[in-house]
């Protein structure tokens, strides 16, 4: 019968139901993907030039951040359970339920909506995670490799995360529903709000809090100077910073509004306002927390999307794009097809340790390198063109000599005993008996474009006399795909832990405003009687509403595009191309705030006609 | 002047339920009118149909069938945001449970239909004070209702009623939540209004003495106005009296 009842609770509110459900899903889902790339070594192993350990220490790191984070997530979406339950619980208890039934009845709901959701959240999780990592690789042109949307691991690990969370989670709920008397769940705890707050006070913690930013963000910006130091105090004084602006400097500015009595008087704005500095004081931790984890997951973005252009950067760290070394059809064939630059041919012979070049070509094109040119006090380096003089390229103590020595093909060679670079007029290079060999450098107009076709030259060439695989990874386009594919790894790692992160936060946001909701009721009702429309509740709920999503939003950007000072001692320039991951943030969570709203509405103005 | 009807009732009748539901008539065949400055009370048992009826005067609810006309107007022909500027405009509200907006401060919770109307804030600010002054409640508008008794809260609730001059106040239990010195100052103050100033109210109510101050009072019995009280020249303790009898018979 109690079962029944229960089901019948469940009903009336299933639009609620499905979004707390889905959400639930999703989390578990988002959790899965990330678990499967972190637990899975094959993946890990594959795409980093890095020690393993390293990456894994960073998908390590991200996971704790991300369990974090969905602890914090099934809190808020328990609680919102929680509100919508009690007042059905409470009025079976007054009934005289038995309050032991009441108990496993609300167990039995939590483990069993989590259960089940997460299960399909697995489900869901496997799918999306082959769908995602297939559209990420060929949208952002990234090479993973390894990676099966299926991983066992990654599963039971999901699992047992959430069943345990889900089991705290039901153990809680029982607890709080027999604990509170049934007064209380019927009413909801009208808790006392202290209004009355001295006027100087606000002002001091407001001060602070701004003074605090502008501590951090000073910290951020003088990262050249600090260092590491810089990290800690700018995530001590941003932390506390946000809660102190949250927690004063908008009541003081909704104070100030309110003297005001031309502003405060036009239409619901004086009951809009009240509600916003209520709710603002009630939310100052979960704003502040939403403002700093927006601000972390915009920032993994924007800085995931940033190693793009490492890229670039490494590009510029070797002067030719290709060692042709063999020559043959079907290499001539590939080469045609590169859009060439500039081409650079050395004849040379190998007489044992010596190598014989012909001087003249080196004096007709002389041989280029990429140089230092600087290097800023975090190991930055910028590069520009070289070139050798033959009395270079022939002094063993030069920089060109090795440099040379390693542009031809030769199994001899080794650090300790390099070859010896001999020059001779064209004549004393024809009168050497060995055969004679020559090499290609070539540059191309556009490196990116070409190196699928780099690459296959490569192997073609080592396809052709396999001795030469050593000499094939000094080239450009071998650790150019390297550093790809390391890079390639973090984009995905910064893109996937951002995305999860907005998603999370945003709906730990609405599940604590869809909490209020049910204390919100008779407001409405009361303002709807007194004779305001139905349009103008529904304008202050989403002004209301979305001032909460914006606030921690716009926080959150600012203390991102101060974050990204921090970047520049990485990125040539971290704040290029910002937009994307600006405009995906943006876009997701004006979702939520739409979704927020509408389901607010609908909790709210529900018995309104 | 004097003859016309704030209040005007004709057939009205509400039944509850859809066609294919289980149908319940909570009101039949109701017609009564309240005229301009009257200070009229509707009595009957739990149940008899008085919140429905109510609920249909102040435009938050639909007759199943009849008119009905408040300052002339027909009020069952209006749209949704007619209906709610109509509320806004020419009705005061007190209910049982005061329903303040905590988060208000008095002085904004009284401010709010006149806002809500567009009035000038100097207006208001001078409406606010005029009325304030006239429940006696100037010394409290910067507190919050929390901060403030059950009466003086009734009292903030009847300002914010009639701040705006709506043409008629309606009173739903409104001392029910008070205690007796509280609700006796409160119907003092109704009734000062309702001479002085002539506002007219129409008090809903199960209490005798709450009654008593009313100049006329219908008694409604299962959806129906049955009998009708005039105070004329009575005391105010004599007409208590007299429907306390009344009340007696009219339960057989
Ligand atoms: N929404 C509704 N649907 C169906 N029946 C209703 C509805 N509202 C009220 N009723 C029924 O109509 C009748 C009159 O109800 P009403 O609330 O008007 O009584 P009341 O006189 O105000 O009683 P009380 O003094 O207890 O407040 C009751 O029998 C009630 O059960
Ligand atoms: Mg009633």
């Amino acid at each position: 019968m109690l079962f029944k009842l229960s089901l019948t609770g469940i009903k009336s509110r299933l639009k609620d139901y499905i979004v707390l459900f889905s959400g639930l899903t999703i989390s578990s889902a988002i959790f899965y993907m990330f678990m499967s790339m972190a637990l899975n070594q094959n993946f890990l192993g594959k795409n980093s030039m890095m020690s393993a350990s390293m990456t894994g220490f960073i998908f390590a790191f991200g996971a704790v951040l991300l369990s974090i984070i969905t602890l914090v997530y099934i809190v808020y979406a328990n609680s919102f359970l929680l509100s919508m339950r009690q007042r059905d619980y409470g009025m079976y208890m007054m009934l005289g339920a038995k309050s032991g039934k009441i108990g496993i009845l609300i167990f039995l709901e939590t483990m069993v909506l989590g259960v089940v959701a997460t299960l399909i959240g697995i489900i869901l999780g496997l799918g999306l995670t082959q769908v995602v990592s297939n559209m990420l690789i060929s949208q952002l042109g990234l090479t993973i490799t390894g990676f099966v949307g299926f991983y066992l691991p990654a599963v039971f690990v999901t699992l047992i995360f959430f069943v345990a969370l889900f089991f705290i989670a039901a153990l809680f709920n029982r607890r709080t529903l027999l604990k509170t008397p049934v007064l209380e769940l019927l009413h909801g705890s009208q808790k006392p709000v202290k209004f009355k707050q001295n006027a100087g006070f606000v002002w001091l913690q407001a001060l602070l809090g701004i003074v605090s930013l502008a501590i951090g963000y000073a910290a951020m910006i003088n990262v050249k100077i600090l260092v590491l130091a810089s990290i800690p105090i700018a995530l001590v004084t941003i932390v506390l910073g946000s809660y102190l602006v949250f927690n004063s400097l908008f009541t003081a500015v909704i104070n100030v509004v309110r003297k005001n009595h031309k502003t405060l008087y036009k239409g619901l704005r004086s009951f809009t306002l009240n509600q916003l500095r209520f709710r603002i004081t009630d939310y100052t931790r979960i704003l502040s927390m939403i403002s700093i984890l927006f601000a972390l997951a915009l920032g993994a973005i924007t800085v995931g999307l940033g190693f793009e252009k490492l890229n670039q950067q490494f590009e510029n760290f070797t002067y030719y794009d290709a060692q042709i070394v063999t020559k043959d059809q079907k290499v001539a064939k590939e080469v045609a097809k590169l859009d060439v630059k500039t081409k650079s041919t050395y004849d040379y012979k190998i007489d044992g340790g010596t190598v014989y070049f012909i001087k003249d070509e080196f004096e007709k094109t002389p041989l280029k390198a990429m140089i230092n040119k600087s290097s800023n006090s975090m190991g930055f380096v910028t590069t520009k063109v070289g070139t050798y003089s033959v009395a270079d390229l022939a002094k063993e103590t030069s920089g060109g000599y090795y440099y040379l020595n390693n542009l031809i093909p030769n199994k001899k060679a080794t650090e300790q005993s390099p070859m010896k670079n001999v020059f001779l007029t064209q004549a004393e290079f024809d009168a050497k008996p060995q055969t004679a060999n020559s090499i290609d450098l070539l540059t191309v107009k556009d490196f990116k474009n070409d190196a699928k076709t780099l690459q296959a030259i490569n192997n073609l060439q080592e396809k052709k006399d396999p001795r030469l695989a050593e000499y094939m990874q000094s080239t450009k386009v071998f650790s150019y795909l390297g550093v790809r594919a390391m890079t390639s790894g973090f984009e995905f790692m910064g893109f996937f832990l951002g995305i999860a992160f907005l998603t999370m936060l945003a709906s730990t946001l609405m599940f604590k405003i869809l909490s209020g909701a049910q204390s919100d009721v008779s407001r409405y009702e009361m303002l709807s009687k007194i004779g305001v429309r139905r349009g103008i509740l529904r304008k202050s709920i989403s002004t209301e509403i979305g001032v909460l999503f914006a606030l921690p939003g716009i926080l959150g950007i600012v203390h991102v595009l101060f974050g990204l000072q921090f970047f520049k001692a990485f990125l040539a320039d971290p704040y290029d191309g910002i937009w994307l991951p600006f405009t995906i943030f943006i876009v997701l969570y004006m979702i939520y705030y739409l979704i927020t709203v509408w389901l607010y509405q609908g909790i709210v103005l529900k018995k309104i006609k | 002047m004097q003859n016309l009807n704030v209040v005007d009732v004709q057939n009205v009748q509400k039944i509850y339920g859809k066609k294919n539901e289980k149908q319940y008539q909570a009101l039949s065949n109701v017609t009564f009118n309240v005229k301009q400055g009257e200070f009229i009370a509707i009595m009957g048992a739990s149940g008899s149909g008085k919140s429905t009826l109510l609920n249909i005067l102040s435009t938050l609810d639909q007759p199943t069938a009849g008119s009905v006309k408040i300052n002339e107007q027909d009020i069952t022909s209006l749209n949704k945001n007619q209906m709610a500027d109509f509320r806004g405009k020419e009705i005061g509200f007190i209910f049982q449970d005061f329903n303040l907006l905590e988060n208000l401060t008095d002085r904004e919770n009284i401010a709010l239909p006149l806002s809500l109307q567009g009035v000038n804030s100097k207006k208001i600010d001078d409406a606010v004070d005029k009325i304030a002054k006239r429940l006696g409640i100037s010394e409290i508008l910067s507190k919050y209702p929390a901060e403030i008794s059950g009466g003086q809260k009734q009292r903030v609730a009847a300002a914010r009623a009639l701040v705006h001059e709506p043409a008629i106040l309606f009173a739903d239990e409104p001392t029910g939540a008070l205690d007796s010195s509280s609700a006796k100052e409160l119907l003092d103050t109704m009734q000062d209004l309702n001479i002085n100033d002539h506002v007219s109210v129409l008090m809903v109510t199960h209490d005798p003495f709450s009654a008593s101050y009313a100049s006329r009072i219908l008694f409604i019995k299962d959806g129906q106005i049955g009998e009708e009280l005039v105070r004329g020249t009575k005391t105010r303790a004599e007409f208590h009296h007299e429907i306390i009898d009344n009340l007696g018979t009219y339960a057989q």
